[in-house]
């Protein structure tokens, strides 16, 4: 635990959050007016021929389901596009690691700071979403971070476990593809994957994002959930993102000691 | 400091040399190597270097200089060997140890979303040096590598020298005992050099020890004390400058147009064919002069060390 809040993976976090805060403005516009493009297309769109879904009001029905993306998104982006470039390019990795910094820190900051960047894209939309009258249950909404939390730190370890297999840019086009869009679209963001036959559910359920919006759409709408299912989802979440996280600082190590 | 014996011969007159000689030096390598794969970087080299001194790895592209450099900081395994870091294997050095060991590394890798005196900051905070004594020792940092004027300036405004200068800076954050630089100066024009020079002249002089790699030879021979020529891994031939010039290229060099002149026995002298002329190497220049015949056409300096890299390692191009 004392490495997990070690002064040293904290300096990451801080060194990750000097540059943002000076790129607040970009930061904070891309996470509020994204959503708010997202909501009022479907929000406005596609709500207007759907009222409800699971008996819940349609707006009310993707706030979840955006929240949950937009962490996931920013978690994912964060630990490949932003980590390969001071990885591979800027090499600042190097300089780091050539402090008391050890690799592990250096990844788990990595990952720590994602999480905590994505945490921020969810509370953007949760406000958007807010304002927007889509949010039924604000203590449902104040349990939900911590989880969406939780969640964005495995989101960031897929993305960082991609950087350490990552040659060029260029890879993470699989990873966009094969890991980020099939969770924009099967997660259930936008309707219960009830609806896809059941091969497709078993795909789904193997999308950490499912989990993640399984979770937090009940608890933000209302909706009923069983006890034994929330640790299920938690359990997935949190086992899947370790073994990620794990992965990923095998592979680099290998890569940037040998 | 930390590891001169305690029962120093207070009677002995030279305490001094008493205290270099039995103090354990800072880096010390038996036999080290490294391989990558069936390509061996580093084959068996064993050297030291003692406290307060610097240190210069000399040897061409590809030699292994940045390899030993990186096993010593702990960014790359040993193979195989001995390597002790401020009395501490390499393969597993500690925070603590790290901490007194500052790093310029040979490519730039400064952080380019970071002001100058950000790039100072944080990476103290990395070193775990607490805010405040941070906040207090950047200033003079930026003082001592004349960048005080540029501390608000993004890393990508500076130019070429500012940026290995920052660089040299960061690596002090800490107050380091040992300072590994690798080629310090390589592309710079000669003015940053010199100042780049002067301040790691002035470090060693405050008892910081350095250890750098380099191939230029001018560089070598103004701050090392020590040289330690490698090539394919292996360690060519150490010692003093003065030592080296000594041993391998005599005292004056001079370079001898072809064709000779009737008279003129290259076999009598310790010479090299390098093509279009003959470098003889002669302790006495006069002996020379007065030997050759009169009208032979040659040039005459004093043998440097860049004479006894090339002769060591070889004219031939380096393609790595």
């Amino acid at each position: 635990m004392s490495t997990l809040f070690s002064r040293y993976a904290l300096a990451i976090v801080w060194r990750h959050y000097l540059v943002w805060r000076s790129m607040l403005a970009s930061s904070l516009a891309s996470n509020v007016v994204n959503p708010t493009l997202f909501l009022f297309a479907f929000g406005f769109g596609l709500g207007a021929f759907i009222d409800t879904m699971s008996g819940v009001d349609y707006l009310a029905f993707i706030v979840p389901g955006m929240i949950a993306y937009a962490a996931m998104f920013s978690a994912s982006f964060e630990t490949t596009i932003g980590s390969y470039s001071r990885y591979a390019m800027q090499r600042t990795w190097d300089a780091m690691l050539a402090s008391p910094v050890s690799l592990f820190e250096l990844l788990w900051g990595e990952v720590l700071w994602s999480a905590l960047k994505a945490l921020f894209a969810a509370v953007c939309v949760l406000i958007v979403g807010w304002l927007w009258g889509g949010v039924i249950s604000l203590s449902g909404s104040l349990l939900m971070i911590p989880v969406v939390f939780i969640a964005s730190l495995g989101f960031a370890s897929y993305g960082l476990f991609a950087t350490s297999c990552a040659r060029g840019y260029e890879f993470f086009s699989y990873f966009f593809t094969f890991w980020i869009t099939p969770m924009f679209v099967f997660s259930g963001v936008f309707f219960e994957i009830d609806r896809f036959p059941a091969a497709v559910q078993w795909l789904a359920w193997l999308l950490p994002m499912t989990h993640l919006v399984a979770l937090i759409r009940p608890w933000m709408t209302e909706l009923p959930i069983s006890p034994p299912m929330v640790v299920v989802h938690l359990g997935y979440l949190i086992g899947l993102g370790v073994l990620a996280f794990w992965l990923a600082y095998r592979n680099i190590k290998k890569r940037m000691f040998d | 400091m930390i590891n001169e014996p305690a029962s120093l011969d207070n009677t002995s007159d030279n305490i001094q040399t008493g205290a270099r000689q039995t103090a354990e030096p800072i880096v010390s390598a038996k036999a080290l190597r490294k391989r990558f794969g069936d390509f061996t970087a580093v084959d068996g080299i064993s050297f030291e270097v003692p406290r307060g001194q610097c240190i210069g790895l000399l040897g061409p592209n590809g030699a292994g200089k940045t390899t030993t450099m990186r096993m010593l900081m702990g960014l790359s395994t040993v193979s195989d060997g001995e390597l002790q870091v401020l009395g501490c294997d390499a393969r597993k050095l500690s925070r603590a140890e790290l901490a007194r060991i500052g790093l310029v590394p040979q490519d730039d890798n400064l952080d380019p979303d970071l002001s100058v005196r950000m790039n100072l900051e944080v990476y103290g905070r990395y070193f775990g040096v607490d805010r405040a004594t941070v906040r207090a020792r950047v200033p003079e940092l930026l003082e001592f590598m004349q960048l005080s004027d540029r501390a608000d300036a993004r890393v990508m405004q500076l130019s070429g020298g500012m940026r290995r200068r920052l660089i040299i800076a960061r690596a002090l954050v800490a107050n380091p005992e040992l300072v590994v630089l690798d080629e310090p100066t390589t592309g710079l024009d000669p003015q940053a050099r010199v100042l780049i020079w002067k301040q790691l002249i002035a470090l060693r002089k405050r008892g910081v020890t350095l250890l750098l790699t380099t191939h230029y030879m001018d560089e070598a021979q103004r701050l090392c004390d020590r040289i330690i020529v490698i090539d394919h891994g292996r360690i060519l031939d150490s010692g003093t400058p003065d030592e080296l010039i000594e041993r391998h290229v005599k005292g004056h060099v001079f370079e001898v147009q072809k064709p000779f002149v009737d008279g003129f026995d290259e076999s009598a002298w310790d010479c090299e064919d390098i093509g279009d002329s003959v470098l003889v190497y002669a302790e006495d220049a006069k002996a020379f002069v007065d030997t050759v015949p009169t009208d032979t056409q040659y040039l005459h300096r004093h043998a440097n060390l860049e004479d006894v890299f090339l002769r060591l390692t070889g004219r031939a191009l380096r393609e790595v």
